[in-house]
């Protein structure tokens, strides 16, 4: 057996061949979830990590959150959100706040669509290696749905002192998070890697 | 089935790019990243950011995590205070969340990760399937953990009404953020497949 890949969970040697559009791979032994293949997987991670962009900008330029109780009122941006952190003296926090629910995810997105781009027109770039090893080890340190969970909890616990306003930003936010997402799971890790080796070598 | 495995063909698998390669590289031919049958030291690793995670944990619950102060008074919240509070207020759903992310899963996945460590020393060969599961779990639950520091960040930049309602942030966000991210570490130098070597040189031998 000339094999492929070995899990990169239990180390099996294993052969995935040929897969039909939606058909997934995964390892006998372990059940560790190997790749997924899609005709359209280039044009689905094209189209949301795009949609994503414009809505994580759409997301920054509005009222985000409003608060107002006895005559009083405040408003963020989402950008805002953790710059208050560092006015009170927590820089770290701030500025890991603002890497994984902006910047991160951001990153990844970019990358993302250029790593797509010159994949689908099968051009060969040297930095196509840096920005995939980039992307796929950022993956699990972006935190969008976690922080959607997080705006829930704190509408929850203020609602008592005082009322909430959702802005047209956290609207988009929500949305961002949803097309972020679909964006990453649309992008196979197992081929990307065959397709950039496949260039490479062409 | 057989159960041939890379390392027994001496062929070691890109942690980053799972390429195949004879083990006697010092790099992966495809994306360069430096080549291991296993990650190195990764017990070792794992450990040291356990027990890391563990000094953390402590402040993390001791220290306010935020202040609210509300016409004058002062009322000081830790993380369990956080999910009594919202118990009180009426939302057992998103308390049970709280407590569920930021008690429940920091201290499981400390406990899961010290017992795998402790199960790949001890070379058990007893339901790897099941204790792989049990890491992919570990390794994917992680990050909610962080919904608490969110919460914190959000409530102090949004509530800040003059004298009326403010609410400040306490040490535990940092010691809080820090051991997530530790405990994501340690998860992330874990190999799992140590979890099946122990099995795989059994059957070799035999």
């Amino acid at each position: 057996m000339s094999a492929d890949i070995a899990c990169p969970a239990c180390d099996l040697l294993l052969k995935i061949g040929h897969l039909e559009h939606g058909q997934h791979a995964e390892c006998p032994r372990c059940g560790c979830f190997l790749t997924r293949y899609r005709q359209d997987a280039d044009q689905s991670v094209l189209a949301f990590a795009g949609t994503a962009l414009l809505l994580l900008l759409l997301a920054n330029s509005d009222s985000f959150l409003a608060l107002s109780a006895g005559g009083l009122e405040s408003e963020i941006r989402l950008w805002q959100t953790p710059g208050t952190l560092w006015d009170y003296d927590m820089p770290m926090v701030a500025l890991l706040v603002t890497a994984f629910i902006i910047a991160i995810p951001a990153a990844i997105l970019s990358l993302i669509i250029v790593l797509t781009l010159a994949l689908q027109r099968k051009r060969y770039r040297p930095w196509l290696v840096m920005a995939a090893r980039t992307v796929f080890l950022a993956r699990n340190w972006a935190m969008v749905e976690v922080f959607i969970i997080g705006v829930i909890v704190s509408l929850v616990k203020i609602a008592s002192m005082a009322t909430v306003i959702l802005g047209l930003s956290f609207w988009a936010y929500a949305a961002f998070s949803v097309c972020f997402t679909l964006a990453i799971s649309h992008l196979d890790r197992y081929q990307c890697w065959q397709r950039i080796e496949a260039l490479a070598e062409t | 089935m057989s159960s041939e495995t890379a390392a027994a063909q001496n062929l070691a698998s890109c942690h980053v790019c799972c390429k195949l390669a004879p083990a006697r590289y010092a790099r992966c031919p495809r994306c360069g990243a430096a080549l291991h049958l296993r990650k190195p030291a990764s017990l070792q690793r794992t450990l040291a950011l356990l027990v890391t995670a563990c000094i953390l944990y402590i402040p993390a619950n001791l220290y306010p995590i935020m202040y609210t102060d509300q016409l004058g008074t002062t009322e000081v919240s830790t993380i369990i205070g956080g999910v009594v509070l919202l118990i009180e207020l009426g939302s057992v759903p998103v308390a049970l969340v709280i407590f569920l992310f930021s008690v429940i899963v920091p201290s499981a996945k400390l406990m899961v990760l010290f017992y795998l460590v402790w199960t790949v020393e001890n070379r058990s060969i007893l339901n790897p399937r099941q204790r792989s599961r049990l890491y992919h779990i570990t390794e994917f639950i992680g990050k909610w953990s962080m919904t608490d520091v969110f919460v914190v960040a959000i409530l102090v930049a949004l509530v800040h009404l003059g004298g009326l309602l403010v609410i400040r942030p306490g040490i535990a966000a940092l010691s809080f953020a820090g051991l997530v991210i530790i405990t994501m570490l340690a998860a992330e130098s874990f190999d799992p497949r140590l979890l099946w070597d122990a099995r795989d040189t059994r059957n070799r031998d035999n």
